[in-house]
């Protein structure tokens, strides 16, 4: 396993901690983790492939799904992964109801990533993510795409989380393992890192 | 996982900086998350939604009575769950008027309201012993099942999504 940076908290502590304060009854602690992990759900959907209002709804029909089953989650540290993966499931329900493919695996999901182009032109990005990008857009379409999804989902202490839960999230795939060598061997090409 | 050279990123660095770009990329709008807590403001909260169960791929919600079951135009079958609780109704037409029993599992006592939507008066029936209740005659139009124990105890109440008969 490889290192990891010590994030303290990480996004996951601290959603915990929202987490518990909202069920021992404080009204405010909700608002906080709203505004914590809906950037995060954000990507989660917008990485299946729907358009901007689309993904706002599912966005908040995740959160309405927490609200009501919030009981059922007995560890406070599975909230922000529990969100993440309603997020998806809900945006794969709404993509099949509006006839696009469902997807089931790497190779699946990787095919059914948004039609528009990337919003590139929309935003000035800093340098290093520039580089980045340039070096994104040298994979393969489908790496490309497969590798936001993974991304969206990344968690801070995922060894941790995944030990404890006994969830395999976030594991690497041979086809995520792939596209992550491919965009290594680029960075290393252009003498990034 | 690929051994890497000591100046090569690993994947849990890549994803993160992908994670970055991305946000950068593509930032959620600005009012995202007012919106979500209008949202749940703006909801029904009492109450603990049950689910349809969605055996057919029928779409969650509503389900209407011609569609369910062809072969039998006069009956068709909703199934519910909840956290803690399984309804099935059951609607029957018996010329001009429509029936509607069912069955909580497990049984327990619960106070059974079915509430025709814009009107204010529920109509009411006590679960019996083997869970089971019962609407001899029901209007049409969309309707809405809510349980609530007997005493009402610490658990909200429960309420189906609308359906139409």
């Amino acid at each position: 396993m490889s290192e990891r940076p010590t994030e303290s908290p990480s996004v996951w502590e601290v959603a915990a901690s929202h987490f518990d304060r909202w069920r021992a009854g404080d009204g405010s602690a909700l608002d906080d983790l709203v505004r914590l992990l809906s950037p995060m759900l954000w990507q989660v959907v917008r990485a299946s492939g729907l358009d901007h209002s689309t993904a706002e709804d599912v966005v908040q029909t995740t959160w309405l799904a927490l609200v009501r089953s919030g009981d059922s989650i007995t560890e406070p540290r599975a909230v922000a992964g529990w969100l993440c993966t309603s997020a998806r499931r809900e945006s794969w329900r709404v993509a099949k109801q509006s006839g696009r493919q469902l997807p089931a695996e790497d190779e699946a999901i990787a095919r059914r990533l948004p039609d528009e182009p990337p919003p590139e032109g929309q935003v000035v990005l800093d340098d290093d993510n520039a580089r980045l990008w340039a070096c994104v857009l040298r994979l393969p379409e489908r790496c490309q795409r497969l590798l936001r999804i993974v991304a969206a989902e990344a968690r801070p202490d995922y060894s941790a989380i995944a030990t404890e839960l006994d969830m395999p999230i976030g594991s690497i795939g041979p086809t995520r393992g792939r596209c992550l060598e491919k965009l290594r061997h680029e960075l290393v090409q252009t003498g990034e890192f | 996982m690929a051994a890497n050279s000591p100046n090569e990123p690993d994947d849990a660095t890549l994803l993160a900086a992908i994670g970055r770009l991305w946000q950068q990329l593509d930032p959620p709008p600005v009012g995202l998350a007012d919106g979500v807590l209008a949202r749940i403001a703006a909801e029904d909260l009492e109450y603990e939604l049950l689910t349809l169960v969605d055996g057919e791929g029928a779409l969650a919600g509503v389900r209407h009575a011609a569609a369910e079951e062809p072969e039998d135009p006069g009956a068709w079958l909703l199934e519910y769950e909840g956290r803690d609780l399984r309804v099935y109704v059951r609607l029957t037409r018996i010329e001009e008027r429509t029936r509607l029993d069912g069955w909580v599992v497990p049984a327990r006592p619960v106070l059974a309201q079915l509430r025709l939507e814009g009107s204010d008066e529920p109509m009411q029936s006590e679960v019996d012993e083997f869970g089971r209740f019962e609407f001899s005659s029901v209007q049409p139009g969309a309707h809405r099942l809510t349980f609530t124990d007997i005493p009402r105890g610490s658990t909200r109440p429960m309420i189906t999504p609308p359906f139409w008969i």
